[in-house]
């Protein structure tokens, strides 16, 4: 366990020295749900109505957009190889690598996500609850992103590679991230508390079977 | 010679073990790298595989790390075939150091030496060894190329594994830093472990058989 907790804490602090930590994600998610008001117009009901749903999207663009950098440097430098070679669980190391470099790039959004939903006019408990859904999906886009990246790794234009991979199956929790939200913003609470706790579904069972494809890729592309 | 010695800590030898190789094919797509090779072994030795460029050197070391599946024949370590917990066995240097710019050179070898389970990995002996134990607080973005492989060398070093398949070892080593390598083989081999190396280098490794693969 703790060469897990290793791997976790390096990529975290290699994320934040390395390639900007947070700031990158960040600032896209934040001008994501910025400029939304400025495209659809000022109307109150009408932002309100999609509030959830633009901190959904922003989020998973935002999430899609590290996707490229997860692999892609250990794949020209070395490190690819070196993790395979490793004596420890090919998955679990994985699951450390991803959720390290998440944990330290991705952490700001379900915050940013709060703030949004006031800035779309939702109260303070519907915001809240747009976050927390959002934190429960991030597991979930994070392996995801994870998976297209290592699939992705060495590929020129692996960007457009990872688009079509990772986003069709982060859709499942989009609809649930979002749903809660709307749920909320409808006053139905139980459904949206529900909806949360399938947002949670969705990625603790990610968690489970997702880094065992992201291992076979980490293995595909040092072979 | 004498100076490794006295710098390096006095590590328990290796068990005696042997590696063999029997009727290895290996494939990269359509094209057929290497037929039929067969090779054996054992504690001490020493192996340069040498050959033109895409005459399988590399795909050979993947091979025999576990990264390549052969297309037909055997790799044994001891008596067992070769399976995923080889990398028990291994210490891999590939053509590429493996290092993050923003990591220091102690930072990057405890890591390392700790994910393969070292409590107390010999860091500081094996960095003078190679004559960079003044830059162990260094990143390693900010060494040279030279001073780079160096430090890839010594995280092979450091994890004490018996088997060492090195890329290109000494790639751009000056001739100090080739005579410290030399040493370092030396007293790999000295304590029964088996090097081999994909090198276009002759190295000057006494009693250092070489492998010539022909396409």
């Amino acid at each position: 366990m703790s060469a897990l907790l290793q791997v976790f804490a390096r990529e975290a602090r290699l994320a934040w020295a390395g390639g900007g930590g947070a700031a990158g994600p960040a600032a896209f998610f934040l001008a994501c749900i910025s400029i939304v008001p400025l495209a659809v117009g000022p109307q109150a009901e009408r932002l309100v109505a999609m509030g959830p749903g633009i901190a959904a999207i922003a989020a998973l663009l935002a999430v899609v957009q590290t996707a490229e950098r997860l692999f892609a440097d250990d794949a020209s430098d070395g490190t690819l190889e070196l993790y395979v070679l490793m004596p420890v669980s090919p998955a679990l190391l994985a699951l450390a690598k991803v959720l390290g470099q998440s944990a330290a790039t991705l952490a700001p959004l379900p915050f940013i996500a709060m703030v949004g939903g006031i800035m779309f006019g939702l109260d303070f408990a519907q915001s809240a609850l747009v976050g927390l859904a959002l934190f429960c999906a991030l597991p979930a886009l994070a392996l995801i992103a994870g998976f297209a990246g290592a699939l992705a790794a060495g590929v020129k234009r692996g960007g457009l590679l990872i688009a079509l991979i990772a986003i069709p199956m982060m859709i499942p929790a989009l609809i649930f991230a979002s749903g809660a939200g709307r749920a909320a913003l409808e006053g139905e609470w139980d459904r949206a508390w529900a909806t949360v706790l399938l947002t949670l579904a969705v990625s603790l069972g990610t968690m489970a079977l997702m880094p065992f494809g992201i291992a076979a890729a980490m293995r595909a592309r040092t072979g | 010679m004498t100076q490794i010695v006295e710098v390096l800590p006095d590590l328990a030898p290796f068990e005696s073990f042997a590696l063999k190789v029997a009727d290895l094919t290996l494939s990269r797509g359509d094209l057929r790298l290497v037929e039929g090779l067969n090779l054996s072994l054992s504690s001490g030795d020493a192996v340069f595989l040498m050959g033109a460029n895409g005459t399988g050197k590399t795909t050979f070391l993947h091979a025999l790390a576990g990264l390549v599946r052969p297309d037909r024949g055997q790799i044994m370590l001891g008596d067992t075939p070769l399976d995923p917990e080889a990398s028990e066995w291994i210490g891999w240097l590939g053509h590429v150091d493996g290092l993050k710019p923003n990591e220091t050179v102690r930072e990057t070898l405890r890591f390392w030496a700790g994910l393969q389970g070292e409590r107390k990995p010999p860091i500081m002996p094996v960095l003078k060894a190679l004559d960079i134990g003044h830059l162990i607080d260094r990143p390693t973005g900010r060494l040279s190329r030279g001073q780079q492989r160096r430090v890839a060398f010594a995280r092979v070093a450091v994890a004490n594994r018996p088997l060492w398949l090195l890329d290109e070892p000494a790639g751009p080593l000056d001739q100090r830093g080739r005579d410290r390598l030399a040493e370092l083989v030396a007293w790999h081999r000295g304590r029964g472990g088996i090097v081999i190396a994909a090198t276009h280098q002759t190295l000057d490794w006494p009693g250092a058989e070489t492998l010539e693969l022909i396409r």
